[in-house]
């Protein structure tokens, strides 16, 4: 099974069928997925519309190790994935025969809960990216929910039986709402335990009132920045976003977090091959040196939106494996592909014992290994060199671990220890909880000395690890990850790549307040491919011409900001401009 | 900032990583332990790190892994590996 057994079966050929959508009509079809000189591929047929082919991966060898292959009576390898995940109850009964992803919303086809719950805050924004998939000025209609529209959705998330426990804003450029900061008190009186904005850096880089604004927007809630980080250069930034001289923008923001001490902050970074893929070890290396506010790093294959050639297609894709190589690449070795990163469902089980052990909201990373990879990049306490966390233990045997612990535990979640109580009532309630707790202690000293042994570094930092094995409370999963640099990439889906087995397990989930009163919970990919033009134009307002010129989006100041010589001068904002 | 940077023809600048060391260890450990500082405050007698028993395990737990570092140097790889196999079928074991 997977990465931990033994990888002969890596030598196998990879195939498999699955379902996907035509990109042209996006109505279903069958694909296949297939290995040919040494990457994986998709295939697929529309009656309608032709034949398709994209790359999934560029690297047959890391994709298949990622994966699970088992043995059918035959000895023949099938390769499938096949940890799926807690759900809860489905929102709606499809009646679309499509089935998924059509009748999402969502129905009893997914099968993983919401560990991220996402609310479009608005589609205005202060720049205007052209792959963007939300933007008031493309789309021609304002998308922006009431503050009670926000409520309704975030108690959604919050009231199901496994609720999600992280809620991030997103847009558009959420900040541009002046009510923001209310925004993020609300999340957590809803009992959010993390608030997050993805950011472009608006409301935090404004000269005059940005470092109030920030510091406002963490006494209220906000917990960290997903904030939209392509590079240092500020030519990167005229190509990926079309505005000049952007870096002082964002290097603002760095500095006004600082002040503020909003010290959480994870650089997100779109990768396209030749635009921004050279930039992978200038932002690990920017990280590294702001790292008291910087806490990790999202690379995120740029995500092929509308209708793209062939050739221009194959300019453009650039894969998980792609960006490991990079970053191989250009940390000379150090982080390394083959042995620093694991799919972010490796780690299922060893939460689900976690947080059965401490009693509290398990986070579940259900999602296919197509989704993402992660790495903690830690410092060496002996050589005081970065390094990733895999070198403090020996990763593969602490999963195996854990899978094993809660295989054989995993009963007792459900069925707790109820000795007393049918024969000495309340009193008995109280002994099997007295009973429940001993048995709770045994076992986490199992499972922490479980892991200890195959742990190979000291330090504080290992200190706070065994607080969070031991609790797995939000205090010990904070302070661990203070000393430590996360390294992800989520690879987003379009109509090219889309594979329902992916969109089924899901982890991030829009959350829509619809005109009839209802909330439609919408998994990420599918939203941005088949759902949104359909959901907005049911909640989409009317724009007005205040809203159209709000912003100079050639410089991403407010049009009221922008001085004549600045419009002059190409959008170039020289220091000392308002 | 790190000054290992090279300039391109059309002004890109891209810095070369041959390493990944770096002056900022104290900075990363001084971050964890603010943050632990932080918890102890805002959570006073809420917070795990004001907890008598909680920190007495840990630092039990801190010994216990030296300890188990040195003996993992001594006993070498092989029988490492046999030490390992016998803790987790007693730790596996009757649950």
């Amino acid at each position: 099974m997977y990465h931990l057994d033994d990888k002969e079966y890596v030598n196998e050929p990879y195939y498999r069928k699955t379902q996907s959508v035509c990109p042209e009509c996006l109505q279903p079809i069958g694909a296949e997925v297939y290995e040919e000189d040494g990457q994986i591929y998709m295939r697929k047929t529309c009656e309608d519309h032709g034949d398709f082919k994209d790359l999934i991966s560029s690297s047959a060898k890391y994709y298949k190790w990622t994966h699970y292959a088992i043995k059918d009576k035959n000895g023949k390898v099938v390769w499938q994935f096949d940890k799926d995940g807690e759900t809860n109850p489905a929102d709606i009964i499809g009646d679309d025969p499509r089935g998924c992803p059509y009748n999402c919303g969502l129905c009893e086809q997914h099968i993983s809960t919401c560990s991220l719950a996402l609310i479009d805050l608005t589609n205005r924004c202060n720049f205007n990216c052209n792959f963007c998939y939300a933007n008031v000025l493309q789309s021609g209609y304002l998308v922006e929910p009431t503050l009670e529209e926000i409520d309704k959705v975030m108690k959604h998330f919050r009231n199901k039986p496994i609720p999600a426990v992280a809620i991030m804003f997103t847009g558009g450029e959420p900040t541009v709402r002046k009510d923001f900061p209310e925004i993020c008190k609300m999340a957590k009186d809803n009992g959010f335990k993390e608030v997050i904005v993805a950011t472009n850096g608006y409301g935090f880089q404004k000269k005059k009132g940005g470092l109030e604004f920030t510091k406002k927007c963490k006494e209220m809630g906000l917990d960290t920045l997903y904030f939209q980080f392509d590079g240092i250069n500020n030519a990167t930034y005229e190509k990926t976003r079309g505005i000049k001289n952007l870096m002082p923008y964002k290097q603002r923001v760095i500095d006004n977090l600082r002040k503020a001490r909003l010290d959480s902050t994870v650089l997100v970074a779109t990768i396209a091959k030749g635009v921004t893929d050279i930039e992978v070890g200038n932002i690990i290396q920017y990280a590294i040196d702001n790292i008291d506010v910087i806490r990790g790093i999202t690379f995120q294959p740029v995500s092929l939106c509308g209708r793209i050639a062939v050739e221009e297609r194959k300019e453009l894709r650039i894969t998980n494996a792609d960006i490991l190589k990079e970053i191989e690449i250009q940390t000379g070795g150090k982080i390394g592909m083959n042995n620093s990163w694991y799919p972010l469902s490796t780690i299922v089980e060893f939460g689900r014992v976690i947080a059965y052990l401490a009693d509290v909201e398990p986070i579940e990373f259900t999602c296919h290994p197509d989704c993402g990879f992660a790495s903690y990049m830690v410092i060496d306490p002996d050589s005081g060199e970065m390094m990733p966390i895999m070198e403090y233990f020996e990763p593969l045997k602490v999963i195996d671990f854990a899978n094993r612990f809660w295989a054989k535990i995993k009963n007792k979640e459900k069925e707790p220890l109820k000795l007393f109580e049918g024969l000495l009532g309340d009193f008995g309630k109280s002994l099997d909880n007295g009973l429940n707790y001993l048995d709770k202690t045994q076992l986490k000293a199992r499972f922490l000395l479980g892991v200890l042994q195959y742990m190979k570094k000291p330090g504080k930092l290992m200190e706070l690890f065994s607080r969070l094995l031991m609790r797995g409370d939000w205090e010990s999963i904070s302070s661990f990850s203070y000393g430590a640099l996360l390294l992800s990439s989520m690879h987003f889906q379009d109509a090219y790549n889309m594979d329902l087995e992916r969109a089924k397990r899901c982890i991030v989930h829009f959350g829509v307040a619809m005109p009839d009163g209802t909330v439609k919970e919408v998994s990420f990919c599918t939203m941005n491919t088949i759902h949104r033009a359909t959901i907005e134009k049911q909640i989409a307002k009317q724009i007005t011409a205040k809203v159209r010129d709000e912003f100079d989006t050639t410089t991403g100041q407010e049009v009221i900001e922008v001085t004549p010589e600045v419009a002059r001068n190409g959008g170039i904002k020289k220091e000392g401009d308002t | 900032m790190s000054d290992k940077v090279i300039e391109t023809k059309d002004g890109m600048k891209i810095r070369k990583l041959a390493e990944l060391r770096t002056d900022t260890a104290k900075e990363y450990e001084e971050a964890m332990l603010s943050r632990v500082e932080e918890f102890k405050k805002k959570n006073d007698r809420e917070s795990q790190f004001n907890d008598v028993v909680q920190n007495t395990i840990v630092k039990a737990f801190g010994t216990l892994l030296d300890i188990k570092l040195q003996v993992d140097k001594v006993i070498g790889e092989e029988n490492l590996k046999k030490v390992h196999k016998v803790i987790d079928d007693i730790l596996l074991t009757g649950l």
